[in-house]
């Protein structure tokens, strides 16, 4: 068992020319295939050496910035799992909704060119419609397994600099996917997602070389136990806090994030809220909660007050969206929110919420993200008023969204009761343990959040899915087996977690009183 | 203390606590399966697994006679040293085969009721989920895993009130286009589904945090462990955080009881099929409230012992109780939906069951408070269940929800007429010969008694409340069976509809619950000291709560004789003149007809204001709606607006019209021409030339 997570991170980065030209050469679901089994391949490999504890791999790298290691322990375990698992599924959904949007793409261009030169026959439009697609789609599939290399490898980086590299690389294929197969202003859009995701990874970076240069190592393990110089400390704390921030939207610096997720295809918005976001969160941990406990300590109570501010601000946005996919992206905000809440909660138990939380919500998120992929597919609207009764023409679909929903909303038995629950509990215990009054009203808000998120979710689901069926729907049909498929396991996958959430758990918690003890 | 026959590993009475819960959940998970093959066969497979599951509770009854219990662990979430587990005592038995046999009846009931609905197997999913969610409340061993029942009741009624969720006009409820305060006081299922849902979240996470509270001193949820070791209560009370954890836990069963304030999800509740109405009402849902405080109530008491009082604890509940008990009361007298009509009912009834049980905390003898409550649980779940029932039966036959839409149907229907006297002398409490009556009697005696100085408040807010019942009751009788035929009635008949008796397996049903309702009314005294006895015993065993030996009151106090010995006087009068005055109001009105209800309240301003105050629910509802849904919409849209699309917008509009004026600066700089170069080459060199001078 070597080069393991090795090959984890870079088949898909090295295979991903593979993609495209099977794509060119023989179509869609050659392509789609065979990005599936890759990444299956990849987690399969990549879960095995979980089971007997950490697994670290080092590989001599440039002097300059020291080793390249990749380390899969239990902080990075379950992010490593669930970005894989994610990215597994999502390239299956992605087939179908890439097919179409790119289909829609050719006629929008087809009936441009025509009305300036009329002609042309249908044989010719259908074979020029299938090259075009088969060119598109093995373009996506390719910028798909590169984005999901960078996910991984940033969460199992284990310098500074590898960390910003996978940081960076992960933005690359997302700019495009916006570009080339978005909607509406969506090279506005594209660049807008790189000005704000770039602005906070050079602040990020700042911090990083800040403390990398001071210490004159940028491993981890080094700084960690080299310690930092304490004149940079808290400029470094502030860069990586603020440069987060921005990775996960948090509020105020949230703003590209609605703008993304109106524009962006579907695939990209679940790959976004259920794995990328997440990124911003372990970084926290990582760097951070690791690096700089001291620093931790003081900013602690910040992050969890301003985790309660997102949460607050992203529900009560999402509550009065009319386009679907701009409910969605206030409440991703609002999840993010738990998260950061979590991280400032400052207990081995909050912690663990916290990461549970990201787990959770990946697996909601994606679940109502491939709603609104399959509702986009069948109905071809994202305004929720023209939609309504559609359960009764998309059962699985709506049975799936529902416990989507549920997981969102911290229901039991859905994996985000066991997240809702540790987070909430470990502010509270902090919060009894310093006596902060603060704190404790931060709870109790915080509380009040979810049910915010309840009525958001709530309101959504009855809108979409019950009530009168509008007349121009009657002929909806449910989405195909690749829709279906991959949110029936996801589903299965967020009850079963919710049951039994020891399955990570037992790597989380132990981890986290390790880092801050009981 | 008495210890059940395995603490730990599996023995057959053990796996039988278990089967209780699990095997509705068994059922929920098959019936889509079953459904592949037949849909008719869902039904038949729900009433098995629920009559398995009631089989399995009486299991447990002998374990209750005898003071036992089965506490039966398994690990769980192991990192942090939690474990899953049944706590199968007295209390749990008793609870568990209520709820098992009443949901057993009404699943027999929906195999009639339902039938013929496409969605059919939707609702045996939910239904035994539902079943099953309850029967998880009532056996878990720790709060966290009640809490996955307690959310999972949540669940099935957020999914089963919305049952039809294509909101059509015959399922909702209220009255179409009328409005209060501005708002319309009409609502679709799937809308009374997400007011459930959400108002019981309100009171969910009360229960959360009264969860957390006394999870963080005492690092255990489990009940049995929380009572071994009370350090925790004595550091939480130096600390000043036990009575509001408390108070939230009990915030929990506010919510999901339908107590005031959390009570107005439970009026439209009624959008769901009259079977789920029946479920929630009797057996599921609100009774998982009255349960959480009878597994509370006591834990809190026991710790008198250590020198802890909790009197404001059981005073908040004793009161909240009265309050509702009360308030929804006056709201069933001039409702016209006979579904909304039970439905007050019984949040008003389960304010008597909170009344005991917080009396109970607060009386010198616990057990009697204690009893009475439960008393009343079991017999409110028999007759309320079979009111239902017929209420669902009416609905079929009729199709109309409104009861100015029955009247004069005695005669066509002469079964369910005769079940819904038995069962409605059970709501009223017809004196000697009902449950009703002897439980009703119990919680009079145990407020009375308990010395309290709140005692005399909620006596008088409890026996006004038992005049309006009865009251409500005989109307909702009169109003059906009695007086002439309505146009609507008469209508259907002209258009060739035979008015006829539902099928069997919908009338059994609740001619069950009816028959016992007045056949264990008329052994009540004895049904009583039997519960009694076994709460005595169980307190005192395991809660090492003390109880003067002795019958259900006093037996200073008795001076009755005979079959009524141990009956307290002064609460026996009491309920006999409340049940002569509501019962004589009613018959003059609607049974005997001998004024017009509708000409009386007009005849009178102040009579019609009442009327209007309260048929508009004292206004809470509206104002609920007007606070926590239509003003933060409002408040959301106004942030939206002026806020997000202005301020934080902003953030991308500066540096994007900044770069893209630079650039157009920049840009106009490129002329092109070759004079505009020189001229500007000109002043440069110029500058610098001068400042090389300077």
């Amino acid at each position: 068992m070597q080069y393991i997570l090795l090959q984890a991170v870079f088949l898909p980065l090295l295979l991903s020319p593979v993609a495209y030209l099977l794509g060119r050469k023989s179509g869609p679901n050659a392509s789609a295939w065979f990005s599936f089994g890759l990444l299956l391949y990849c987690t399969t490999i990549m879960i095995m050496p979980i089971f007997s504890g950490t697994y670290e791999e080092h590989y001599r790298w440039t002097q300059l910035f020291g080793e390249f290691g990749l380390l899969l322990d239990g902080l990075a375990s379950p992010f490593a799992i669930i970005i894989y698992v994610v990215s597994t599924v999502v390239a299956l959904f992605s087939k179908p909704y890439m097919i179409a949007r790119i289909t829609s793409q050719f006629e929008e261009r087809a009936n441009s060119q025509k009305q300036l030169i009329s002609g042309g026959t249908t044989m010719i439009e259908s074979s020029s419609l299938k090259n075009y697609v088969n060119n598109q789609i093995g373009a996506y599939f390719a910028l798909f397994l590169v984005m999901a290399m960078g996910m991984l490898g940033a969460v199992l980086a284990t310098n500074l600099i590898e960390f910003y590299v996978f940081f960076e690389v992960m933005l690359i294929p997302a700019f495009f996917m916006i570009a080339f197969w978005g909607y509406e202003a969506k090279r506005r859009v594209a660049l807008l997602f790189f000005f704000w995701t770039h602005v906070g990874a050079v602040i990020l970076l700042l911090g990083f070389l800040a403390v990398g240069l001071n210490v004159g190592s940028f491993n981890f393990a080094d700084i960690k136990e080299h310690g930092i110089p304490q004149n940079i400390l808290a400029l470094a704390a502030v860069g990586i806090t603020i440069g987060l921030g921005v990775k996960m939207a948090a509020f105020v610096v949230h703003i590209w994030l609605p703008h993304v997720y109106g524009a962006a295809p579907t695939p990209l918005n679940a790959l976004s809220s259920g794995a990328m976001l997440g990124v911003g969160a372990y970084g926290f941990f990582r760097l951070l909660i690791m690096l700089l406990p001291g620093e931790y300590g003081h900013f602690a109570l910040f992050l969890n007050l301003w985790g309660l501010a997102t949460m607050m601000y992203g529900g009560i946005m999402a509550l009065i969206q009319d386009d679907i996919r701009k409910l969605f992206a206030y409440s991703s905000i609002s999840q993010m929110g738990y998260i950061i809440f979590g991280i400032g909660s400052a207990s081995s138990l909050g912690l663990s919420g916290a990461e549970m939380m990201f787990v959770s919500h990946s697996l909601g998120k994606v679940l109502l993200f491939m709603m609104v992929g399959a509702i986009v597919l069948q109905v071809g609207t994202r305004s929720i008023t023209k939609m309504g009764g559609l359960a009764g023409k998309m059962p699985i679909t709506a049975v799936c969204a529902v416990i989507g929903a549920l997981t969102i909303m911290g229901v039991p038995p859905t994996s985000g009761f066991m997240a809702e629950w540790t987070l909430f509990y470990g502010a509270l215990q902090t919060a009894i343990q310093q006596g902060s009054t603060i704190r404790m009203v931060a709870f109790g808000l915080g509380l009040v959040a979810t049910v915010i998120t309840m009525a958001y979710v709530l309101w959504m689901i009855k809108r979409v899915f019950f009530g009168k069926l509008p007349e121009n729907l009657e002929n909806t049909k449910e989405a195909s087996w690749y829709v279906t498929g991959p949110m029936m396991v996801l589903a299965g996958f967020t009850i079963v977690i919710g049951i039994y959430p020891d399955i990570f758990f037992n790597q989380i918690i132990p981890f986290m009183k390790g880092l801050v003890g009981v | 203390m008495a210890v059940g026959p395995s603490e730990f590993g599996l023995s057959a009475t053990a796996l039988n606590a278990w089967a209780i819960w699990i095997l509705p959940f068994v059922a929920a998970v098959i019936i889509p399966g079953v459904a592949k093959f037949s849909k008719r066969a869902t039904g038949g497979v729900a009433v098995a697994f629920a009559l398995a599951s009631a089989i399995s509770a009486t299991t447990l009854l002998p374990l209750a006679l005898g003071n036992n219990e089965i506490h039966n662990q398994i690990p769980w979430i192991s990192s942090i040293g939690l474990k899953a587990g049944i706590l199968a005592d007295p209390l749990a038995a008793l609870m568990s085969n209520v709820v098992a046999w009443i949901s057993f009846l009404i699943f027999v009931y929906s195999t009639g009721y339902m039938k013929g609905d496409k969605d059919i197997t939707r609702f045996w999913f939910w239904m035994a989920f539902f079943v099953g969610s309850m029967q998880l409340i009532v056996l878990s061993d720790n709060f966290l895993q009640l809490f996955f029942g307690w959310e999972g009741v949540g669940l099935a009624s957020y999914a089963l009130v919305g049952f039809w969720y294509r909101d059509k006009k015959k399922d909702h409820v209220g009255i179409e286009g009328r409005r209060v305060l501005g708002l319309m006081d009409y609502y679709s299922p799937t809308h009374s589904g997400i007011k459930a849902f959400i108002m019981t979240k309100v009171g969910d996470i009360m229960m959360l945090a009264g969860m957390f509270l006394i999870f963080a001193f005492a690092g255990t949820f489990g009940f049995r462990e929380l009572i071994e070791n009370t350090n925790w209560a004595i550091a939480m009370s130096s600390q000043h955080l036990l009575i509001p954890a408390a108070v939230l836990l009990f915030g929990g069963a506010i919510g999901k009881s339908a107590q005031f304030p959390l009570n107005e999800w439970l009026l439209e509740a009624m959008t769901g099929p009259t079977s789920v109405s029946a479920l929630i009402h009797a057996a599921t849902m609100v009774k998982a409230g009255v349960f959480l405080v009878a597994r509370l109530g006591p834990l809190f008491f026991a710790l008198a012992a250590i020198g802890i009082n909790m009197d404001q604890f059981f005073e908040v509940i004793a009161w909240v109780g009265a309050i509702t008990a009360f308030l929804l009361a006056t709201q069933g007298m001039v409702h016209p939906e006979i579904k909304k009509v039970l439905a007050y009912s019984t949040g008003s009834q389960i304010g008597y069951m909170m009344m005991a049980l917080g009396v109970a905390g607060l009386s010198r003898q616990f057990v009697d408070g204690y009893t009475a409550g439960f008393f009343h649980l079991i017999s409110h779940a028999m007759f309320k269940a079979s009111l239902f029932m017929a209420a669902g039966s009416l609905l079929h036959i009729v199709g109309s929800r409104f009861m100015t839409d029955m009247g004069g149907l005695r005669r066509h229907i002469k079964k369910t007429y005769i079940f819904m006297w038995a069962a409605g002398l059970g709501l009223m409490g017809a004196p000697f010969i009902t449950t009703g009556f002897w439980s009703k009697d119990a919680i009079f005696a145990a407020i009375y008694e308990s010395g309290n100085t709140w005692a005399l408040p909620i006596f008088a807010l409890a026996l006004i409340t038992a005049v309006m019942t009865t009251f409500y009751t005989t109307r909702m009788i009169g109003m059906v069976f009695f007086g002439n035929k309505s146009k609507h009635v008469e209508e259907m008949e002209k258009e060739g509809y035979h008015i006829h008796e539902a099928s069997p397996s919908m009338w059994i049903p609740y001619g069950i619950l009816a028959v016992l309702t007045i056949g264990i009314g008329v052994i009540g005294l004895v049904f009583e000291h039997q519960i009694h006895h076994i709460f005595t015993e169980y307190l005192a065993s395991t809660f090492g709560i003390k109880s003067d030996i002795g019958n259900v009151a006093m037996e200073s106090q008795s001076v009755l004789g005979g079959f009524l010995e141990g009956v307290n006087p002064v609460a026996l009068i009491s309920s006999l003149s409340a049940f002569a005055i509501g019962f004589g109001l009613g018959y003059i009105f609607y049974i005997g007809r001998f004024a017009d209800p509708v000409k009386f309240v007009n005849s009178n301003i102040f009579f019609y204001a009442i009327h209007k105050f309260f048929l508009n629910r004292w206004y809470l509802n509206a104002l609920i709606y007007w606070g926590f849904v239509v003003a933060p919409l409002y408040f959301a849209r106004g942030v939206y607006r002026y806020f997000e699309n202005f301020v934080i917008e902003g953030f991308n509009l500066v540096p994007e019209k900044t770069m893209a004026g630079g650039a157009r600066i920049m840009q106009a700089t490129q002329t092109g021409i070759s004079q505009s170069y020189l001229y500007v080459f000109g002043a440069g060199i110029l500058i610098v030339v001068l400042l090389l001078l300077i």
